[in-house]
């Protein structure tokens, strides 16, 4: 497979990966204040790394901190949309 | 019997049908791996030359230092074949030959070729479970849907899910 694809996961190489532009990108990371994102879909940029996000889940907004490793993912692998099942007895 | 890298591969198999004992060996590696080898389509293991086994294992110990394949140039659209007083008859041959090359080259870079990146074995169950401990260490979805046994793609959960059961583990192949 061509490496350009996989770094897209499959999506053309003119197009470039899918992002949404923060405005205040910058402002953040100086100050280190958590964005607040619903866009999920928002591919982690090189220029993210050392930023803290908050990324809504479908309820609330998860803290995430970028790392190094995770250039290339979605925001959205690290919030969890589903809750875990567990029984609960009724009185 | 024949053996190579420790992998039996039975007298009466056909030599393509055989190299899909290999983890990592489909059937469209193995068909590409025996035009490299030039061995025919309907060739028995028993009828593997000693050099043909021989290149087989030193293609597989190693796929990536192996040396590529050798080329051997396609004639030119303006040449013509020396033949005393036989020139005319090579005028429309040379362009069918042009075409073959442009489809060759177009299939190469479509597919490329699968034996320069060729893993087999341990070397790429290493390389799966190395990309499952990176996805468990950055704690993305996939990562914690192979710690807890799950299926990873969103495959229903309620019954089943029997295969990832098995094998979505963190040391796979271990």
């Amino acid at each position: 497979m061509l490496p350009t694809l996989v770094r897209l996961g499959g999506r053309s190489a003119w197009k470039g990966p899918f992002f949404v532009a923060f405005p205040n990108l910058r402002e953040a990371l100086e100050n280190n204040i958590p964005i607040v994102t619903q866009a999920r879909s928002c591919t982690i940029l090189p220029n993210f790394v050392g930023l803290r996000f908050h990324v809504h889940n479908g309820k609330d907004y998860l803290p995430i901190m970028i790392t190094q490793d995770m250039v290339g993912h979605k925001l959205g692998e690290f919030a969890l949309t589903r809750k875990r099942f567990s029984f609960k007895k009724s009185k | 019997m024949v053996h190579i890298l420790g992998k039996v591969l039975p007298d009466s198999h056909l030599a393509r049908h055989a190299l899909t004992n290999f983890y990592g060996i489909g059937r469209y590696t193995a068909h590409r791996l025996c035009a490299r080898m030039q061995i025919h389509d309907r060739c028995r293991v028993r009828e593997l030359t000693p050099a043909q086994i021989l290149n087989l294992t030193a293609f597989l110990s190693s796929p990536t230092s192996a040396p590529s394949a050798p080329k051997h140039p396609l004639a030119s659209p303006s040449f013509i074949a020396p033949g005393p007083g036989k020139a005319p008859a090579a005028a429309p041959k040379p362009r069918i030959v042009e075409k073959d090359a442009a489809a060759q080259a177009q299939a190469s870079t479509k597919r490329g070729d699968p034996l320069k990146t060729l893993k087999i074995e341990t070397e790429l169950k290493k390389e799966i479970r190395e990309n499952i401990m990176h996805q468990r260490m950055i704690g993305s979805y996939v990562g914690r849907r192979h710690a807890l046994s799950l299926p990873v793609r969103g495959q229903n959960t309620q019954t089943n899910a029997k295969t990832a059961r098995k094998l979505n583990r963190l040391g796979r192949y271990n």
